[in-house]
């Protein structure tokens, strides 16, 4: 690797002839810029685990996406209970103030890479409660949100297809997702 | 209580009852009784409903009439019978409490605490008095008050 030794310096200082040292990050910037990244991303459009986690009425066409009718399986789409296991987050009811620091503590847990998809209008725009004392709008300033999928509630076939739309923006590197940086403390 | 017949005419014996404390009693379907009672009798008015078979608190909610009153709406039902009883009592706005009733229906705790949450109806004597589903950073907003200024909520 000719970018070897970044940020090492320090540590390393006399080193044995023809050896290199490298660190995660300068290993990750590499792999962004290779053809690696294409392999990586195909995977991970290919294994879009979403989080059963509805939170009002679209939580029932949450669930008939994740049942044997549709085969989300056949996309890789298979739901998971724990936010640890999932990769999509699925915001598919209104958000009242009380309920945010928890929605968001489930978001916290969740492993990076991860996207959140906007189910219905109460999570796009508050729906009917949207001028409510006690509804959250604007929840995209909140959360790096990709898809939204308007509809009260949308179709599973909507549900589906809002999806496939994140499978091509991962294709096309056009998700909002953020990869953790090593020197972050990262992975 | 088992065999006792219970109908409307628990509405005369209320009124015969607490003669002072009980006005403007309404019978306007076989299901439905409606009366005002004083706020300070309420406790006495509940515990006499309760031992005649009215097991059920169903509701309590308040009601903003600006400048001067609220009231708080009491809906009292019964396992085994179909007779619901609504009962209202006045109380001043710039000081709004009325007793608690969390010692007759264990059930009215919550009620009682959502009520103080949006309406700002001090309840006396519950036990935990704190809101239930809005922030705390919202208690003394009282949003459902005809004077609150958060609604619409525009941003």
């Amino acid at each position: 690797m000719e970018e070897g030794g970044l940020g090492m310096g320090e540590i390393e200082t006399e080193l044995p002839p023809n050896v290199s040292v490298t660190s995660a990050s300068a290993i990750q910037e590499f792999i962004k810029n290779s053809p690696l990244q294409k392999i990586l991303n195909w995977g991970r459009k290919n294994s879009l685990w979403f989080m059963t986690h509805p939170m009002g009425c679209c939580g029932i066409e949450q669930i008939c996406v994740g049942v044997a009718h549709y085969d989300t399986d056949r996309f890789g789409i298979i739901p998971r209970c724990s936010p640890r296991q999932a990769d999509v987050m699925m915001i598919s009811g209104y958000v009242s103030k009380k309920y945010l620091p928890a929605l968001q503590r489930v978001w916290d847990q969740m492993l990076e890479p991860r996207w959140i998809l906007m189910m219905g209008e109460c999570a796009i725009s508050g729906g009917p409660w949207w001028e409510s004392y006690s509804t959250v709008t604007h929840l995209d300033e909140i959360f790096p949100v990709d898809i939204y999928i308007p509809g009260c509630p949308p179709r599973p076939e909507a549900l589906l297809q809002g999806f496939i739309e994140l499978q091509k923006k991962i294709v096309a590197e056009q998700d909002r997702t953020v990869i953790p940086n090593p020197a972050d403390g990262g992975v | 209580m088992g065999d006792e017949k219970i109908d409307k005419t628990i509405m005369i014996e209320l009124s015969n009852t607490f003669k002072d404390a009980v006005s403007d009693v309404d019978v306007p379907s076989p299901n439905r009784a409606v009366a005002r009672i004083d706020p300070g009798k309420v406790k006495e008015i509940m515990q006499f409903l309760l031992d005649n078979g009215f097991d059920h608190l169903s509701c309590v909610s308040g009601v903003d009439y600006p400048p001067d009153k609220m009231d708080v709406v009491y809906h009292v039902t019964s396992y085994s019978a179909p007779l619901v009883i609504t009962l209202k009592a006045s109380i001043p706005r710039d000081d709004p409490n009325i007793d608690s009733l969390c010692g007759i229906y264990w059930n009215a705790n919550w009620y009682e605490r959502e009520t103080y949450e949006l309406y700002g109806i001090k309840f006396n004597d519950c036990p935990y008095m704190k809101v239930l589903l809005l922030t705390e950073e919202m208690e003394g907003d009282w949003p459902l008050r005809k004077d609150y200024a958060g609604y619409p909520d525009l941003t």
